[in-house]
């Protein structure tokens, strides 16, 4: 799998004087699922329409499943944007096969295909209804399987989960990773942590148009401090003489005075540092020591900047 | 091109499966029809019988206005009968065919309706009109046409009468005949405000109006007595032996009373038989045979409309001449109408396309180009489709209500189809069609809503509306210099070409303009092309004008 599905070079993108996009650089393997995550305004959905060619870029160059330009390669590619709508006088298999259709699937395959499809994401009975009918949800999903219809080797889902109900997003869950069993390439960007820390097997972080982190979950883990949160009897000065501790923060937190939250260094187990407490007679209300989540990961990596987009 | 045609073809089902599309279409015909008959209604059943009362203080008018209005009333019921008849006959009986070809060109003062009545009369003689006059008067005629009418025929409904006249009321408390005309039209008010009512068959009408003739109204028109002259102390000024009074020697006027101002149909119609009888009283008085003037009045110059470019022999201007003449009028409504229909449909549904985000899904589908060359095929055929729905339901139409109206219709429209007209619409349909569509799709793809495209629409809509401004004014001067000026105008040249194409438009207007059309229809294409591409992504504001500019130059 050492081929590359899509390949971003130096790409920039400038409106005027608002740098959109920055130098990114990408390379997505072939196969992979590979999460877009970035807070609001962070330039995920202009480096997506640069991908598909819908915009052109400023500097740089784009290679997708090996061609200069998405355009050339379309009938291998399914979109998915990221605000969502249809026609809404036309039905759903209609929609689905007229879109199939526009990727050069022939119209018997393509309404074919598109009834397969509702039927197996639990859309049977709303195959022939028209658009304006469905709920936001449903009309959704539609538009999800129209994007897939002609069956594409590289899928950009932008923002899949935003509206579904959690039912709804455990299908979305199980389109992405029938997809990817069926070999498909797929990027899909998200604000939803959990979602990307379940599907993905890369993930690429972005802020403020540049690129800040590129590689495995695992990887991006390791990114942020381990660390382990305790309540104890205990004060600032007698947690951070503990082997292996390096920081010590009071969480805030109204209900608890004593809840702290301390930075261990890489590599020091968290069993040692509660073996330690027991050892000098700390006394422990509680001790917990998990596994940094992505959350964590973007809140870390991106915080700051996500907390001044939506303040813009 | 597949995917365009792709676009164009759900662009089409989109359009041609809504109800509201068909409604639309159907609504033309259907409304037109309906104006003919509206109008028709409106003529006759909307407006009530028109109560009057005359008042004739010199006793010598009144039997003649009223024996004048009895003819016109019955000659105006013949006519009707005449058409009724017509219209019932048997298929043997049917006259031939109007001709169009070879009728000669008519004069439109010959369709106002009096002088039509009154040739009528005068053709046809009083005498056969008062039988007409009395309820039955028809009977012996329907009678005598009976045999050449089908079995469906039914019944002659006799027209009511418009114009009724009634006799004075007896309360008026004065004799009308020799009081002041002031007193009687005071004592006639409250009759014609509404406030008392007249009875008529034993029911309540309302007057509508009221005529007075003082008794001394006409006296000075009458021949100067024997030796008088003007020298010789007589009132006024003589010339030609008729004495003209001015200033305090003129006589009371006479008085017409009515509250209704706007319907002057009565008031023309005592007026000329009032004039009429002033005229013939005199022609006796001066010993003048009323009938040799009568006949004198109808003679008439032969004269005939000729046109030069016409083949040598068949010079003579005919009805179906100066119908080709005008019918571009027609043609450049329709243009105007289905361009502008069709327009609109685009603007609609980029927007919809724009507002719903569907653009993204399709542009990483089709390019640019393709999505817009597949809209503008697409709504072309939806606007070819409504044309030949108007067109089959004008035909259907036709062959539905088979009718002496509609044979004149159908000739009508032979005349105008076997002509040059045709293709001359076709294709500036399209090529207007392609230049005002690519516009509405350029502001389609740079608003968000149909309130943000009102503000572009404003600006386009004053210069579309120039052509129908003009178009009754070109046919009259096809080659003058606002014809020509706006031929060259690529924005115009489809509807004022059209409205020049039964004049003969010299060839270099023709084809130049044409040529230019074509190009400017090109150079549309791509403008629009580029301002759509940029547009149709954006999101937010309008763009302003300069930045349009920006998109056309660098085309980012």
């Amino acid at each position: 799998m050492s081929e590359l599905a899509l390949e971003l070079r130096g790409v920039s993108k400038h409106y005027g004087d608002l740098k959109a996009v920055r130098e990114v650089d990408i390379a997505v393997p072939a196969g992979a699922i590979y999460g877009f995550l970035g807070p609001n305004g962070a330039g995920k959905t202009t480096t997506i329409r640069m991908i598909l060619d819908i915009v052109k870029p400023t500097a740089g160059t784009i290679s997708v499943l090996g061609a200069p330009s998405a355009l050339d390669v379309r009938e291998r590619i399914g979109y998915l944007p990221e605000e969502k709508g249809l026609y809404k006088k036309m039905k759903a298999s209609s929609i689905i096969a007229y879109f199939a259709g526009l990727k050069g699937i022939d119209r018997k395959t393509a309404r074919t295909r598109a009834y397969e499809l509702l039927e197996r994401y639990g859309l049977k009975d709303f195959a022939d209804a028209k658009i304006e009918t469905l709920s936001k949800g449903m009309g959704q999903k539609v538009q999800v399987l129209a994007s897939i219809a002609h069956q594409p080797e590289f899928v950009i889902l932008d923002e899949p989960f935003s509206g579904l109900d959690p039912v709804n997003q455990q299908v979305m869950e199980d389109v992405i990773k029938d997809l990817s069993k069926a070999g498909s390439t797929i990027i899909f960007s998200t604000h939803v942590m959990s979602h990307a820390e379940r599907i993905c097997d890369r993930i690429l972080l972005i802020a403020k148009g540049t690129k800040i982190f590129d590689g495995t979950i695992d990887e991006a883990k390791k990114k942020i401090p381990n660390r382990v949160r305790l309540q104890a009897d205990a004060g600032n000065d007698q947690l951070r003489a503990l082997p292996g501790v390096l920081q010590v923060d009071a969480v805030e937190d109204d209900l608890h005075e004593d809840l702290w939250d301390l930075t261990i260094e890489e590599g020091a187990e968290a069993q040692q540092i509660l073996q330690t407490c027991f050892a000098q007679g700390i006394t422990l209300r509680s001790f917990d020591h998990n596994e940094p989540t992505l959350h964590d990961v973007f809140v870390e990596l991106v915080g700051e900047d996500a907390r001044e987009a939506q303040k813009r | 091109m597949r995917n365009a045609l792709m676009v164009a073809a759900r662009e089409y089902a989109e359009n041609a499966r809504t109800k509201g599309f068909w409604i639309g279409i159907l609504m033309v015909p259907v409304l037109l029809v309906g104006a003919v008959f509206v109008m028709r209604w409106l003529a006759s059943d909307a407006t009530p019988t028109r109560h009057y009362v005359v008042v004739d203080q010199t006793g010598r008018y009144e039997d003649a206005l009223q024996r004048r209005m009895d003819l016109r009333y019955a000659a105006s019921a013949f006519s009707s009968y005449s058409s009724w008849v017509q219209r019932n006959q048997k298929e043997e009986f049917k006259g031939v065919e109007v001709d169009l070809e070879s009728m000669p060109a008519m004069n439109l003062a010959d369709f106002n309706a009096d002088t039509f009545l009154d040739r009528l009369i005068e053709e046809q003689g009083e005498e056969k009109f008062e039988a007409l006059i009395e309820p039955g008067g028809f009977d012996e005629l329907v009678e005598q046409a009976r045999p050449r009418l089908v079995e469906t025929a039914g019944e002659f409904e006799v027209p009511r009468r418009f114009f009724r006249s009634l006799p004075l009321p007896a309360d008026l408390g004065i004799d009308p005949m020799t009081a002041k005309p002031d007193e009687v039209a005071e004592a006639l008010k409250p009759y014609l405000r509404g406030e008392k009512e007249m009875q008529v068959d034993g029911k309540p009408v309302q007057l509508f109006a009221a005529l007075i003739i003082p008794a001394e109204v006409d006296e000075h028109f009458d021949p100067l007595p024997e030796g008088e002259t003007e020298s010789s102390g007589v009132i006024g000024d003589v010339a030609d032996g008729i004495r003209a009074l001015t200033g305090a020697n003129q006589p009371p006027p006479v008085q017409y009373w009515s509250g209704n101002l706007a319907d002057s149909d009565l008031f023309e119609r005592l007026r000329g038989n009032l004039d009429r009888e002033l005229r013939q009283s005199q022609f006796v008085k001066r010993g003048i045979d009323v009938g040799l003037v009568a006949g004198v009045q109808r003679m008439a110059l032969p004269i005939k409309k000729l046109d030069p470019d016409k083949e040598t022999g068949k010079e003579e201007v005919s009805q179906a001449d100066v119908l080709r003449e005008n019918a571009p009028i027609g043609f450049v409504y329709i243009l105007w109408i289905s361009i502008m229909q069709v327009a609109s449909m685009l603007l609609n549904n980029t927007i919809e396309e724009k507002s719903n985000r569907i653009i993204e899904v399709l542009l990483s589908s089709v390019t640019a180009w393709e999505l817009m060359a597949g809209k503008l095929l697409g709504i072309a055929a939806i606007g070819l489709t409504m044309l030949l729905t108007w067109i089959a339901s004008a035909a259907a139409m036709l062959w539905y209500w088979a009718s002496p109206e509609a044979e004149a219709i159908t000739n009508l429209a032979s005349v105008i189809f076997d002509s040059t007209l045709l293709p001359a619409f076709v294709f500036y349909f399209l090529l207007g069609y392609f230049m005002y569509a690519s516009i509405f799709l350029a502001i389609g793809s740079i608003c968000n809503t149909i309130k943000e495209a009102q503000n572009f629409m404003g600006p386009v809509m004053m210069i579309m509306i120039v052509p129908i401004l003009t178009m009754a004014f070109i046919p009259k001067d096809p080659h003058g210099t606002l014809a020509t000026v706006l031929s060259w105008i690529p924005l115009y040249t489809p509807f004022v070409m059209m409205n020049r194409a039964a004049a003969d438009p010299p060839a270099f207007d023709l084809y130049g303009t044409a040529i230019m059309l074509v190009f400017a229809n090109i150079a549309m294409l791509w403008l629009c092309g580029r301002i759509f591409r940029t547009g149709i992504l954006r999101t937010g504001q309008p763009p302003r004008f300069k930045e349009l500019l920006g998109w056309l130059r660098r085309g980012d």
